[in-house]
């Protein structure tokens, strides 16, 4: 087309295009940074990825951002942080108290310092205290009971954010709600939404999408393995694509989970380019990465977990009941989940999957009436 | 007419009908170009900063780049998805981006978007092409002297961004360096703080004054005092906006398109053109401007200190709070609030998304509640209008006609008549639908939305009644069966052989625009090439 | 012809009653009295429920019965049931004559394959290891449509194909049954038997007795679920309680478009089982195979097409090019591991949260996930007045996981039930220690202990 115009760039520029929702789920688990140290520290790690939030932010007036913290022993928000909460939870108070000084030291702070755009400085500062008290409240005794990370948990917390989110917008706007879009794109088969149904009404809800900062190896989160598959899969259901930075170890699920939502994956070989990465690959938005070459991870690895050792697998047995994996065939051949009693015998055989095409089977019970032939009588 | 075959050219207008031809001689009383031109200009109106930006020298706009909140904003505002992404790749990388690999890392289907998000950085001087490319081979020239191979390094095209845009939007996003440049809050307690409502009715009264006094309002009566500064009217008046004929204002058809804009177009349209007009009264155009990104960044509610504003900045400032751009107590206090007319200068889905414009413009008495738009239009016509102003009234009479009115509710139809009122007026059918779709009303947009996506047929949801938008079309194309197209008319042919050869060479240039055989006529855009084709056929003779 | 009819013809029908299924004789159809009373729909006066509010309007009722709507939709009984998560499906469509009425827009045709097209994605959404076959009724024949197979575009093609024909004839229940009978009668006995049938007709021109069809049905334990388009018939009825074992649920008739496809995506959940009756449930050997990127293309084994990415069977190392499949090289099934994962929320439902009485509301002001703020709990002395104004609502808004014990706003609960599965309280917080103390205790959350 008329590439001069002026006016026709603009046009495409200023079309009311709904903003995008950015949630981001670092893992925070202490073990696995302490081994990352000599690369990339966790706090300069943040600082990236504040910065990538910010650039973020910039993209679009009306962009959106979430922060969540899938630490060791729980998962939390980062932010938007709900002011309210001080006064409720009264489990952690001691914590609350030090980040109510810490808060007031902070806004004192902020009042200083205005060469940072607003809400850039609104998200930084809240993400900051927020980790720090998150650190400060993890005891040694959580470090020693688990080396993993509640990665299902905080993926749980951003799906619920972008709900909320979704519903708020699309009241405001009168775009179509998320479960509007999930009722009418269920579909696509069971290799995962089909590519080609971006629509237009995609375009007119919020643009929400899911990056996690992974750190911890996969047979961390092997325990998780059902709630993670059905976050991946509503996420699949919404549109809402997983991206996955990996900064070391490996991690299945995540694969799987990028895999089903068209995210992307990538696994960084030298984490201490982070912002690099962040910038050119994880920035674009859905609307963008339509015209983008991505960043593809072609192997897949598609091992399950399975339920009894929470070993990953390769070949499993299936309980044909509650389709529960088992790495061995469990002990007395009864299932551990549903306690059914299993037949063993044929577990090499070929599970009927697919039946030999037959032609329309004859009488089985041997009674008079056979297959009727066509004998159409007219209506009354 | 009888003029010889050599002054057969003469100029005329010629206009074609749906059926017939009509032949509209220069001295016509009516002027065709007139009601065609309102059109163009309101096409690009929305366009207008970027239109701005973007006739700047180079220089001016790497000045610009300067402050971090004008990269910020010019990034946010007037780049394309796409180039915000090429952008912020090419921000933290160190040396230039090859072209090569820029052009594969966008699909090969999306050429178009490609090229003209690296056009409009380009012409923004955001990114540079190819000299940074030149220094880094020179570098390495130098370094690889004595190795002999400098010969080796290849000239690859390739992109960077600008230095001062790179720095500038660095250190918006990381807040590195102490410029001010988001402002500075005044620091003492304010003795009498001022309210978020209480800004927004200030710059509500201000905007409405402004167009009222543009629309005249004051006729229709019940408008509240503003005053306004000459300054604003002489404004109005240098943009065209609005004409004064003995002492009275009369608004011109920019200006009736003007007020049927969204606020924010508006108020960059009354921005660009202060800036324009700064540069006549001796101030730095990139200054005003940079100022402007400047407030644009500032949060709503807080007080800002003068103190490090310059003289320029404090002029712009008490300049701006005539339109309620800004607000401050009085020229000398110490601090001043932006209002939501600047907070939002550079947010894009500004109707839409910003309670905020919307309470600018929506029915006074409801600035709290939020509520964006206020018209209900229904498939017969009909006009609902959930509003007391008198600005707004008397915008929706404009194509409207008004039958009854309430205290909080007027209602009308549109007809045939009142577009075609309105048209004559020099506003589009454009101009009507968009004021009508920036002003629905919620309940519109949310029915209509669900209603089309439940219906799955593919066609996008419009939140105005698709019949009512054609109406409104078919109504002013029934004003447009005329074209004019200015050019020569040849006649008065002795012989038809002597017609058929110029004719069809003017057919063969491709400058015919139409001929009748019949009657031995045909008219051409241009004639000097047939008048010369004539001349080297009579010469033979 | 009668015995399509019977219910519409008030003599004939008794005799009928008694001549056929004298079994059941008196109580049988007491219970049909009842139901033909009328339906809910028919008889509620939605008016009479409102009420006007403190402030003289109707909005906070208006309100209340949306979230009393929305989570009625939501409560549904999650004891963990078996449920067969193998199925063998034949889904019938009507093509007769009675399927061009347009009472359904477009038509009741288009309609129904479009909505059969959105059913077998469903369907295989949420039961990706089992197979489906499509028939037609048409002419007062049975027409294949499509083969039994777990590959869902083959199905869709194959409806597809539909559109441009036109719907004739008379339908023939019986002609459908038995077809469909023989195709369900290889399957193995670890899945389940089952014929949807979409029927617009009232009537069904059969070739022999369609009650010795029925009872050969029960005898293959196929059983048979309904939508019909038009009005109740009775031999539908028949068909689909005898088969279901005296389940009525099992016939359903369309109100409008919404309520048929409602009836419709009921049928994609899986069916409860009945552990004694399953006959025999086996330990299927499973490959989980990763997917490869080979840079040369090579052939597969299943088609022996040349591709260069593919699944490699993780016993022998074939290559396969879609996914579930057997290995054609040593008959392993293969499968995505994440087909498995997506019935487990069938496997495993999330508890129900249960209402928040003021008494407990001061705990929380903001739900958990979300964010959003509660409304505050009123004074003490106003408790029972806000109590119980509409049903499975709760008075304070907030919903309460029993496990985590967190608040929820109406919204999560709704999202966490009905699309993510998960209990966002019970998975941001560690389980581990507690398990530590105690492995009996059982379900912190139904999901994590399983595993």
């Amino acid at each position: 087309m008329n590439s001069v115009d002026a006016s026709e760039h603009y046009e495409q520029a200023a079309t009311d295009l709904a903003p995008a929702l950015l949630t981001v789920i670092i893992d925070t688990n202490p073990h696995a940074w302490a081994q990352l140290e000599d690369s990339l520290s966790l706090s300069k790690a943040i600082a990236n990825i504040l910065v990538f939030i910010n650039a973020h932010l910039a993209c679009n007036y009306a962009n959106e951002v979430a922060v969540v913290a899938s630490h060791s022993q729980k998962a939390t928000w980062l932010y938007p942080v709900h002011q309210d909460k001080d006064t409720t939870t009264s489990s952690d108070q001691d914590g609350d108290i030090s980040m109510n000084g810490a808060s007031a030291a902070a806004a004192a702070a902020a009042a200083q310092q205005t060469n940072k755009y607003r809400p850039f400085r609104m998200v930084e500062e809240q993400v900051n205290r927020n980790l720090r008290e998150l650190m400060n409240s993890t005891t040694d005794n959580d470090l020693r009971l688990t080396t993993s990370t509640m990665l299902a948990g905080a993926l749980t917390l951003a799906l619920s954010h972008i709900n909320r989110r979704t519903i708020a917008w699309a009241e405001a706007h009168g775009g179509a709600d998320l479960e509007d879009t999930a009722a009418n794109g269920a579909g696509g088969g069971s290799g995962g939404p089909g590519t080609a149904r971006y629509s237009a009404e995609d375009d007119e809800r919020l643009q929400s999408r899911i990056l996690v900062v992974s750190v911890s190896g996969s047979s961390d989160s092997a325990h998780q393995y059902i709630p993670m598959m059905n976050s991946i899969f509503a996420c699949q259901r919404l549109h809402i694509p997983i991206d996955v930075c990996k900064l070391s170890g490996d991690a299945v699920f995540l694969q799987q989970a990028c895999d089903a939502t068209k995210g992307i994956y990538m696994c960084l070989d030298n984490p201490g380019g982070l912002l690099q990465y962040l910038m050119m690959a994880f920035l674009p938005d859905q609307r963008s990465r339509r015209h983008l070459v991505l960043p593809t991870n072609v192997n897949v690895d598609f091992r399950a977990a399975c339920f009894c050792h929470r070993r990953v697998v390769r070949t499993g047995y299936v309980c044909s009941i509650c389709l529960s994996i088992f790495c061995e065939p469990p002990p007395g051949t009864v299932c551990l989940t549903c306690g059914t009693q299993l037949e063993l015998g044929d577990y090499g055989a070929k599970p009927a999957l697919l039946p030999r095409k037959k032609k329309k089977k004859k009488r089985v019970n041997g009674s008079a009436a056979g297959t009727p032939m066509s004998t159409p009588t007219p209506g009354p | 007419m009888r003029f010889g075959l050599s002054e057969a050219a003469w100029c005329g207008r010629f206009a074609c009908r749906t059926s017939d031809i009509i032949i509209v001689l220069h001295s016509s009383a009516f002027d065709w170009t007139s009601c065609v031109a309102p059109v163009t200009v309101m096409a690009t109106a929305t366009s207008r900063p970027f239109e701005y930006l973007q006739s700047l020298p180079g220089v001016t706009l790497r000045k610009l780049y300067q402050q971090p909140s004008t990269a910020l904003a010019i990034f946010r505002r007037m780049l394309p998805d796409l180039a915000k992404c090429f952008v912020m790749a090419l921000l933290y990388l160190q040396g230039p981006f090859p072209q090569d690999d820029l052009e594969t890392w966008v699909k090969s289907e999306s050429k178009k978007q490609r090229d003209d998000a690296i056009d409009i950085l380009k012409r923004l001087s955001i990114l540079t092409h190819p000299n940074p490319v030149i220094d880094k081979v020179i570098e390495e020239k130098t370094e690889r002297e004595q190795g002999g191979k400098q010969k080796k390094t290849v000239r690859l095209p390739a992109y960077q961004v600008t230095k001062e845009f790179a720095r500038s939007l660095q250190q918006a996003l990381m807040g590195s360096e102490n410029s001010h440049s988001f402002g500075v809050f005044s620091q003492g307690p304010d003795q009498t703080p001022v309210s978020i409502a209480d800004l927004d009715d200030y710059a509500r009264r201000q905007w409405e004054g402004v167009l009222g006094y543009m629309v005249g309002t004051d006729a229709l009566g019940g408008l509240r005092e503003v005053k306004l500064s000459n300054g604003v009217k002489q404004l109005l008046q240098a943009g065209h906006l609005v004409e004064i004929r003995d002492r009275r204002v009369d608004i011109t058809k920019d200006g009736f398109g003007f007020v049927l804009q969204d606020v924010n177009t508006q108020v960059w349209h009354i921005l660009i053109l202060y800036v324009e007009s700064a540069e006549a009264i001796g101030m730095d155009s990139v200054e005003v401007l940079s100022f402007l990104f400047l407030l644009s960044s500032l949060e709503l509610g807080q007080s800002y200190e003068k103190r490090h504003l310059n003289e320029v900045q404090l002029r712009t400032l008490a300049d701006l709070s005539d339109f309620g751009i800004v607000y401050q107590d009085n020229p000398d206090a110490p601090c001043f609030y932006p209002t939501r007319l600047s907070t939002t200068l550079t947010s894009d889905s500004v109707a839409l998304s910003n309670p905020v414009a919307g309470s600018i413009t929506g029915p006074i008495g409801t600035s709290s509640g939020g509520s964006t738009g206020f018209i209900i239009i229904e498939t017969n016509y009909r006009l609902y209008a959930y509003t007391s102003s008198p600005l707004q009234i008397s915008l929706i009479s404009l194509f409207t006609n008004l039958k009854y009115r309430f205290t909080n509710l007027v209602t009308g139809k549109i007809t045939r008549q009142s577009v075609r009122r309105a048209i004559e007026m020099g506003i589009t059918a454009e101009q009507i639908i968009s004021y009508l779709l920036t002003h629905a009303h919620p309940q519109m947009r949310k029915h209509n939305a669900t209603y089309s996506t439940s219906n799955a047929s593919g066609i996008p949801p419009s939140v105005l009644p698709p019949t009512v938008t054609d109406q409104i079309r078919l109504w002013q194309l029934e004003r447009d069966r005329l074209r004019a197209t200015s050019g020569f008319l040849f006649k008065d042919f002795s012989a038809f052989n002597e017609y058929l050869a110029p004719c069809q060479h003017a057919a063969e240039i491709g400058v015919l625009v139409w001929k009748s055989d019949r009657r031995r006529m045909f008219f051409v855009t241009e004639h000097k090439q047939v008048a010369e084709f004539l001349r080297s056929q009579n010469r033979p003779q | 012809m009668a015995d399509s009819d019977e219910e519409y013809v008030g003599e004939v029908t008794d005799d009928e009653d008694d001549f056929q299924v004298s079994r059941t004789g008196p109580e049988r159809r007491s219970k049909r009295r009842k139901q033909r009373g009328g339906a809910e729909w028919e008889l509620s006066r939605t008016w009479e429920t409102l009420v006007e509010g403190a402030d003289g309007t109707i909005s906070s009722t208006v309100e209340g019965l949306l979230e009393a709507g929305k989570r009625k939709r939501l409560l549904k009984d999650t004891t963990p049931l078996q449920r067969g998560i193998i199925r063998h499906l034949i889904l019938t469509l009507d093509l007769s004559q009675s399927m061009s009425e347009k009472d359904l827009r477009p038509t009741r045709y288009l309609l129904t394959l479009r909505y059969a097209q959105e059913f077998v994605r469903e369907f295989f959404e949420q039961n990706p290891i089992s197979q489906l076959g499509v028939l037609g009724l048409r002419d007062g024949l049975a027409l294949r449509i499509s083969d039994m197979s777990g590959n869902p575009t083959e199905h869709l093609t194959a409806i597809q194909a539909l559109k441009p024909q036109d719907p004739k004839g008379l339908p023939s229940l019986q002609n459908g049954l038995e077809m469909a009978r023989g195709a369900l009668f290889h399957t193995p006995s670890h899945g389940t038997r089952e014929v949807l049938i979409l029927f617009g007709s009232l009537l069904s021109s059969d070739p022999g007795d369609i009650h010795q069809t029925i009872n050969t049905l029960v005898s293959d334990q196929i059983r048979v679920r309904i939508v019909g388009l038009a009005a109740q018939v009775a031999i539908c009825r028949e068909l689909c309680t005898r088969t279901n074992g005296g389940d009525e649920t099992a016939y359903g008739v369309a109100l409008n478009e919404q309520h048929f496809r409602e009836l419709m995506m009921d049928v994609t959940t899986p069916p409860a089982t009945d552990s004694q009756k399953q006959s025999a449930s086996s330990l299927l050997m499973m490959g989980f195979p990763s997917r490869t990127m080979d840079s040369a293309p090579s052939l597969c084994a299943c088609h022996s097409n040349p591709s260069r990415g593919g699944y490699k069977c993780s016993r022998c190392h074939s290559k396969v090019c879609s996914l579930p499949a057997e290995c054609p090289a040593c008959g392993l099934t293969l499968i995505l591991s994440t087909h498995l994962a997506r019935s487990y929320h069938h496997l495993f439902p999330l508890i129900n949260w249960v209402e928040v009485p003021w008494r407990r509301a001061s705990k929380s002001a903001a739900c958990f996930a979300c964010g959003i703020p509660f409304p505050p709990a009123p004074p003490e002395n106003q408790w029972s007045m806000a109590e119980g104004h509409a049903k499975g609502m709760s008075v304070s808004s907030r919903y309460e996981c029993t496990a985590c014990k967190n608040h929820f706003c109406i919204d999560c609960d709704l999202f966490a039930h009905e699309v993510v599965h998960n209990c966002p309280g019970c998975q941001s917080k560690s389980t581990r220690p507690l398990e530590a103390q105690s492995d009996t205790a059982p379900a912190v959350d139904g999901m994590d202990t399983t595993v």
